[in-house]
């Protein structure tokens, strides 16, 4: 009998996994739809701050606009509306505010999305030791969790950026006149306030699952698949 | 053909500390495994037949003491390569299935062999057939959720088989399952063996599996108290096995 590694005898070259980017993709499609309910939770709070985001955006945008038109409807239904500008010291203050009400409300959602991320990825913790155990490299569990949030986050900040500035568009139709806001204005300003929130909110969600993703990458399969949740 | 040693282990520790306490697993295990052969690990719960199991499949790492596979020590090799390991070349079975939920027999049989490297075709004809080899033949797209214990470790079988291992590893295979399941998956893993000559190492208390194990080795606190062969077994298995099934 010879000491040859038979197990390890086959070319170097041929010893490789893979995880195709396709079924990648796949694998990730499936995870989301049968998880929905978790997954719908996760969509709502980025949706919801960024909406936020781009509604308090949005708004002033406009309205700086409106402003700045000289002809004499425009002032009156400003001045009804109890919006016209009088005083510049009173408008900054308002917009510093503006400014910290968003930073606290990223900070917020930030924490909740990593919650429900970390939650999200410790409940598959055993499926995670399956994986590893049937020969999953941690590349391809990172993969696939991160594939999973881009997803997550790019679907929450798009429907939250839209909703947003329809709201926007809304109060400001209720409270002034719809009749102010042409088309051009309005697409001049979505399209200066919805690609930053969509890029903060996808990239805020990216960010919270790193961590959970990584940890859970590195286990052990035993560990992974002892712990209980 | 010569008989060749698959599994081989030398003095294998396994220490967990608990706070400030030292608890040792196993307490220097050395065993070999013949290349086809069948083996049952008994011993009670708490006995490391599970953590021995762990260091065999490269799960875990032992403190110290050394698992050969195929003569090649496995704490040796980087994690690319232990992930090919478990790849290609050793099955796990476990006692709660740990099919992925989401993806139903077909996808679950054909993931390994995704990993593998095979193609999307080659790898779902292979999967159809090792899942039809194992009584499943129709229910190719059923979910984990949508079948009963025993057919969700038949679908375990299949994938354990998936990228035709030298090797199984099944532990506490028949916990989940009542007492026919139980005996039908043994008599599958039996006739796997039997098939494929891939060596089976079970970790079990069930005591039907004796009868199908070529040997029995007994774990008592971390160490191997006693080591069975077949011809020794028969007599004792009428008495266990019969006394289990009165």
């Amino acid at each position: 009998m010879s000491s040859e590694h038979r197990l390890f005898s086959e070319d170097p070259s041929q010893r490789k996994l893979s995880l195709p980017w396709g079924r990648t993709v796949e694998m990730c499609w499936r995870n989301l739809k049968n998880r929905r309910g978790r997954f719908l939770l996760v969509f709502l709070s980025i949706a919801v701050v960024v909406a936020f985001f781009v509604s308090t955006l949005s708004y002033h945008r406009l309205l700086e606009e409106l402003r700045g038109r000289d002809d004499v409807h425009t002032r009156a239904v400003l001045e009804r509306g109890g919006v016209l500008s009088h005083n510049p010291e009173a408008d900054r203050k308002h917009r510093d505010q503006m400014v910290w009400l968003l930073v606290l409300s990223g900070m917020l959602c930030f924490v909740g999305v990593m919650n429900t991320m970390y939650m999200s990825v410790t409940e598959r913790y055993r499926e995670i030791g399956t994986l590893k155990c049937l020969g999953a490299l941690d590349s391809f569990v990172v993969r696939l969790f991160l594939l999973e949030s881009v997803f997550i986050g790019a679907v929450g900040s798009a429907l939250g950026a839209l909703g947003g500035f329809l709201l926007t568009l809304f109060q400001i139709g209720v409270t002034l006149e719809f009749g102010l806001i042409g088309v051009g204005h309005v697409m001049r300003t979505l399209a200066q306030t919805a690609p930053p929130a969509f890029a903060g909110g996808t990239a805020l969600t990216v960010l919270a699952a790193i961590y959970p993703t990584i940890a859970a990458a590195r286990m052990k399969p035993v560990d992974a698949m002892r712990v209980e949740v | 053909m010569s008989k060749r040693e698959i599994v081989r282990t030398q003095g294998v520790w396994k220490t967990y500390y608990m706070g400030s306490e030292e608890v040792h697993a196993l307490r220097g295990i050395s065993i070999s495994v013949e290349a086809g052969e069948y083996i049952s690990i008994m011993g009670p719960s708490g006995s490391g037949k599970s953590t021995f199991f762990n260091m065999v499949g490269g799960l875990d790492k032992p403190t110290s003491g050394e698992v050969y596979i195929d003569e090649v020590d496995i704490s040796q090799l980087g994690i690319y390569e232990l992930a090919w390991l478990r790849c290609r070349k050793i099955g796990y079975i476990f006692q709660t299935f740990n099919l992925i939920p989401v993806m139903n027999a077909l996808e679950n049989v054909s993931l390994p062999m995704v990993f593998a490297g095979l193609g999307a075709d080659e790898s779902r004809d292979k999967a159809a057939a090792l899942l039809a080899r194992v009584g499943l033949g129709d229910r190719l797209t059923h979910r984990p959720i949508e079948m009963s214990g025993g057919q969700q470790q038949r679908v375990a079988i299949a994938r354990a088989l998936a990228n035709d291992p030298a090797i199984i590893l099944a532990d506490e295979p028949t916990g989940n399952l009542d007492l026919k399941t139980g005996r039908e998956i043994i008599d599958l893993l039996t006739e796997m063996k039997e098939e494929r000559n891939v060596t089976i190492i079970t970790a079990t208390h069930d005591h039907k599996m004796l009868a199908a194990s070529d040997r029995v080795i007994w774990f008592t606190d971390g160490q191997v108290t006693r080591i069975q062969n077949r011809e020794d077994l028969d007599i004792r298995v009428g008495t266990i096995g019969g006394a289990e099934e009165a």
